[in-house]
């Protein structure tokens, strides 16, 4: 059997990896395409955070090259990083293992899935090189999207080839979890990363085409001439807000729960003991998530202009939703009691977690609270409170997640001292960063400008935040160099490193071969993927 | 339909005791169709419409098209010569998955539509000609009864006559293609009146609803012409042909609200 799949992992075809229809090489490309937009997306962080360390201008005098950065930062940092690492690289090589499949329902369409994906990857780097590039965010917010001479229909079509890749996988993997689990693996028995995933992928189904067609009227707008937007012809501004956060905020819940899900599989695993709480978790943490996702985009305009009655019902929402979120981290803390815990490297991205994910959920309730939000709207606390709550808090769990998958992915194990290097750097750089950023917005330091000569009161600040973000950078390359030193020095990882009791370290080899088992899964009655106690 | 179950069954037994695969399986087939759609719509689009080059856009058509179009064959083709069935049956459940993204396109145009026409001040908007009510009438028959044909396909195909399946089937498309005539020569009329996607509200959200819906039939034919060239070969796949069917009445219900929304309110 060892001799079989020796000639499986051995020996490098290009043709065998470009043209791949299995999941675990599909795996693999998103994570090269996710991992690639987030470095060139941090990138341009690193040069935002350089121009700002002057209150004029630092390293460009002009301010369209900085909306460049900051639309490629923001597109490239949700649109090709977190969404496709957790939905794609993640959802590919669990879900199959996981479930005891052999590959997913459709395993061609799974390739256009991360092919479509790496040109809409290939569409947002043109940025670097086309005349008039986008300059208009993440969020392309009309008129200004309509006006500028920017490449609007780059950003429509960008969004339009990420989210049918996103639809096409989300039936492939919903398809997969309904028809393709083993034998015996009942919904009972579902490990929470395949719950979480479920849930995501009904979220992106239901909310990525409202913003397909949002992003569709923008260059409907702009290069047809037609008037959704116009609002000297009778259209509004309003509606492209509404479509574009009715997606944009359940999509924070696209990225939080398959990131949640990975850490309950980490951290069940490194303290050896049962999800605390499971059937609340699924049901009440992750569906109730998925219930109150669709009814809480109005607190991103609070101040865009509404009915008082809509602001007052969407407060309440928007506060209920911390009980569900509540219920995930909750699950997660819980499981750590009287557990036997053991600190290799994810299980430190996890506790990571926990504590950047309860400032940015904290820092979060006066947002929703919308006489608080009229005074914080468009200052820079927004801006660290999104970064706490999604950017780093969801990037330890793509992290953590890969350090723990990788001795399955690669069958090589990684260096610890290394892992925990990156962590200690990475998570340092993080706080020094956002904490005094947090600070800053407080003390009213406007977002998304360039230059600052109007407060140069923040600079000491602004400078503080600049040398932080240099720390996370020099974590980041030390956690590539970790990955890299694995790859070409790593011993051989044994079938189950970690000793976990889930499917995919317990039913096959480091790496899977071609099929992924090489016997067909059947699990008995008593078998549990965080059977630890028993 | 005996012999089918017997050559699953046999399947079945094979994939257990053969234990497992033997290669890494491989198609080129989407990555080509991936960098087919890239130049047929992005690219195209953006020389045409933001560049303004006309021949760079024909050019990037001209490498889309005909990649996308062969990639599509060669998937079919593939299909057929599948020797895994890993997909096989699934295609049931995964339609109606599709459709409820589908649908959700439409509620973004209609939610967008409704905003507009409730908070306009007189309705229809200045630069409104008089409606044609008899054709969209017409284009509602033509599709309910493509509807129907479509579903007595079906039947054929479940009593194993594979001849009445193809009538029925190439019946439906050319209805569809009728469909799309009309809504051609509506449009065309529409046009010479000077009631464009520029006009005002009503016509902006006129020609979206009508297009977008028009490229869902589109798609349709396009994918019952994937059912129908290997069926003309003697090659038939019935999941797919029930989920083809799915979805082409799901075109036709998003059509009701179409013409009742935009035609007769």
């Amino acid at each position: 059997m060892s001799v079989r799949a020796e000639t499986y992992t051995s020996g490098f075809s290009l043709k065998e990896w470009i043209f791949t229809t299995d999941h675990k090489r599909i795996a693999v490309l998103y994570m090269i395409g996710s991992f690639a937009a987030f470095f060139v997306a941090g990138l341009m962080a690193m040069l935002m955070r350089t121009e700002l360390l002057t209150p004029g201008g630092t390293i460009t005098n002009n301010p369209t090259n900085y909306n460049v950065w900051l639309y490629f930062h923001g597109a490239a940092m949700i649109l090709g990083y977190q969404i496709p690492a957790l939905t794609g690289y993640f959802a590919n090589y669990y879900v199959p293992l996981m479930i005891g499949a052999k590959d997913v329902a459709f395993p061609r369409l799974n390739a256009l899935s991360v092919w479509l994906f790496w040109m809409g990857i290939v569409l947002a780097l043109l940025t670097f090189v086309i005349p008039d590039p986008p300059d208009i965010m993440w969020t392309g917010y009309p008129p200004y999207s309509i006006k500028t001479p920017g490449n609007t229909a780059f950003y429509t079509f960008t969004v339009l080839l990420i989210g049918f890749s996103s639809i096409a996988g989300g039936v492939n993997f919903l398809t997969t979890i309904i028809r393709m689990r083993a034998p015996g693996i009942t919904w009972g028995k579902l490990n929470i990363f395949i719950w979480a995933l479920m849930a995501a992928f009904v979220i992106q189904l239901i909310f990525v085409p409202i913003l397909g067609t949002a992003v569709t009227m923008l260059s409907l707008d702009k290069y047809l001439g037609t008037n959704y937007f116009n609002a000297a012809m009778g259209g509004s501004p309003l509606i492209y807000e509404n479509l574009f956060w009715f997606y944009s905020h359940p999509a924070v819940y696209v990225i939080l729960l398959p990131a949640v899900g990975v850490l309950y599989e980490i951290v069940a695993t490194f303290t050896r003991n049962r999800v605390f709480n499971y059937n609340g978790v699924v049901y009440g943490g992750i569906w109730g998530t998925v219930a109150l996702s669709g009814v809480v985009w109005i607190h991103h305009i609070f101040v865009s202009g509404m009915p008082q009655w809509i602001i007052i019902i969407e407060v309440f929402t928007t506060l209920a939703i911390s009980v569900p979120v509540g219920i995930l981290l909750i699950g997660l803390v819980g499981t750590l009691w009287k557990g036997s815990i053991d600190f290799k490297t994810p299980m430190l991205y996890a506790t990571g977690f926990l504590f950047l994910f309860l400032i940015g959920g904290l820092t979060g309730i006066p947002n929703a609270m919308s006489s608080i939000y009229i005074h914080i709207h468009g200052t820079q606390w927004i801006v660290a409170h999104f970064h706490y709550v999604m950017a780093v808090s969801v990037t330890t769990a793509i992290i953590g997640g890969t350090y723990y998958m990788w001795p399955k992915l690669t069958g090589k194990m990684y260096s610890e001292t290394l892992g925990k290097l990156g962590f200690a750097l990475f998570f340092t750089g993080v706080n020094l960063t956002f904490l005094p950023w947090l600070y800053l917005g407080y003390l009213g330091m406007p977002r998304r400008y360039y230059g600052y000569s109007q407060f140069p009161q923040f600079q000491p600040i602004q400078q503080f935040i600049t040398f932080g973000s240099y720390i996370i950078f020099l974590g980041a390359l030390v956690i590539l160099i970790s990955l890299i030193h694995s790859l070409i020095k790593g011993e051989k990882a044994p079938q189950n490193p970690w000793g976990s009791k889930s499917l995919e370290w317990t039913h096959t080899q480091s790496p899977p071969p071609p099929g992924n088992f090489t016997q067909p899964v059947k699990v008995d009655e008593d078998w549990d993927p965080y059977g630890y106690n028993k | 339909m005996g012999n089918h179950i017997m050559e699953e069954v046999v399947g079945h037994a094979k994939e257990h005791a053969g234990a497992h695969e033997l290669a890494w399986h491989t198609s080129v087939w989407p990555l080509l169709m991936s960098v087919g759609i890239l130049f047929l719509a992005p690219l195209a689009f953006a020389f045409y419409f933001v560049y303004q080059n006309p021949l760079l856009a024909a050019i990037s058509l001209g490498i889309g098209a005909p990649l996308t179009i062969i990639s599509i064959a060669g998937w079919v083709k593939e299909g057929f010569e599948d020797e895994h069935h890993y997909s096989e049956g699934h295609s049931i459940w995964a339609m109606p998955i599709f459709i409820l993204a589908e649908a959700l396109l439409f509620v973004g145009f209609f939610a967008a539509y409704w905003v507009l026409r409730l908070t306009q001040p007189s309705w229809p908007p200045q630069g409104t000609p008089e409606m044609p009510l008899l054709i969209p009438i017409i284009m509602t028959i033509v599709l309910v009864s493509s509807s129907v044909t479509i579903h007595f396909a079906e039947k054929r195909l479940e009593e194993d006559d594979r001849s009445g399946f193809t009538t029925w089937l190439i019946i439906t498309i050319a209805l569809g293609a009728l469909f799309l005539g009309f809504t051609g020569f509506e449009w065309n009329e529409l046009w010479h009146e000077g009631f464009t996607p520029k006009t005002n509200v009503y016509s902006t959200a006129f020609f979206s609803l009508t297009g977008f819906h028009g490229s869902h039939v589109l798609v349709g034919l396009a994918i019952f012409l994937c059912a129908l060239i290997p069926a003309l070969a003697g090659k038939i796949s019935k999941p797919y042909v029930t989920a083809a069917s799915m979805y082409w009445h799901f075109v036709d219900i998003v059509w009701f609200f179409v013409v009742s929304q935009v035609y007769f309110w």
